[in-house]
């Protein structure tokens, strides 16, 4: 999950980010999908304003107050599309996941459990937090 | 010589990235027209003249998937070479989209020289915006 975050965030919004050793609460903005095939689950990233900002400004090159929030929000979503398919393809290219549309909203409840992995980054810009849950139900359901 | 682009996706954001990184990569793109699902695409196609499609696969109303196959039943418009783009990994995915006529894929994230290189591919021009016939026959007579 780490190099496909890494992949999406350096190639589309060039931004480089680093491991936080903290974890870190104080988002604005969530940006979900969600996947079903052998395995199900959803991620979620978490931005800081900052970042969302700047990932506007990188991605699309405008300026400022140029940036509208129908752009964040088009980029948050973009950012969390290309970061599940990514990871997905490198869990196992040869089955296909249907993804849903991603969605947009403030930060939801983030506490992880045994079945939700999270992780914090770092970056010039601001920070993210990038949560994933496994249905375990259709894990144990699926086939080999 | 400059090209009609016709980039199909739900995303606004993801349209005007497409088109800053063709315009970035030096391909020689003359109009690029824009639809947010394959329905509107159609709808496009038949009005103007393009030269190469890029589609995004997940799409509301019409896929890319449904939208290469509404392209293969038609006679003129199977002939305009279709690029998927698209976060789809799997093998199967890709395959369908080939199976449905697609000439080259394109995974996002992407970088402006992979854009550019399968653009020039599936239409079949090289880097320097000559057909692949024509730079033949600029070969043979270079002594």
């Amino acid at each position: 999950m780490t190099l496909s975050i890494s992949e999406v965030f350096e190639k589309m919004f060039y931004i480089f980010l680093e491991p936080l050793d903290i974890r870190y609460d104080e988002y604005d903005m969530e940006a979900a999908i969600s996947f079903e095939g052998t395995i199900s689950g959803d991620v979620r990233i978490l931005f800081s304003r900052e970042i969302v900002m700047a990932m506007v400004q990188n991605m699309l090159g405008l300026e400022g107050d140029g940036i509208t929030g129908q752009d964040m929000e088009d980029c948050s979503k973009e950012a969390v599309n290309m970061v599940c398919g990514n990871f997905l393809s490198r869990l196992d290219s040869t089955k296909v996941f249907n993804l849903s549309s991603p969605s947009f909203k403030e930060p939801g409840d983030l506490e992880s459990g045994e079945d939700i992995c999270r992780m914090d980054f770092d970056s010039d810009y601001g920070k993210i937090g990038v949560m994933v849950g496994f249905s375990l139900t259709q894990m144990r359901g699926s086939q080999p | 010589m400059s090209f009609n682009v016709l980039i199909v996706d739900d995303s606004r954001s993801m349209r005007a990235v497409i088109k800053k990184t063709i315009s970035m990569s030096g391909f020689k793109m003359d109009q690029c027209l824009e639809a947010g699902n394959g329905r509107e695409a159609l709808d496009i196609l038949v009005k103007a003249w393009v030269d190469v499609i890029i589609s995004d696969i997940n799409m509301p109303e019409m896929n890319g998937l449904e939208f290469l196959e509404e392209l293969k039943k038609d006679s003129l418009l199977k002939a305009i070479p279709a690029i998927v783009i698209s976060t789809e990994g799997s093998e199967k995915r890709i395959q369908d989209a080939y199976d449905l006529g697609a000439r080259g894929f394109i995974k996002k994230p992407f970088l402006p020289e992979e854009i550019k290189k399968v653009l020039y591919e599936v239409i079949g021009v090289s880097d320097e915006g000559k057909y692949e016939e024509d730079k033949e026959n600029d070969d043979a007579f270079d002594f």
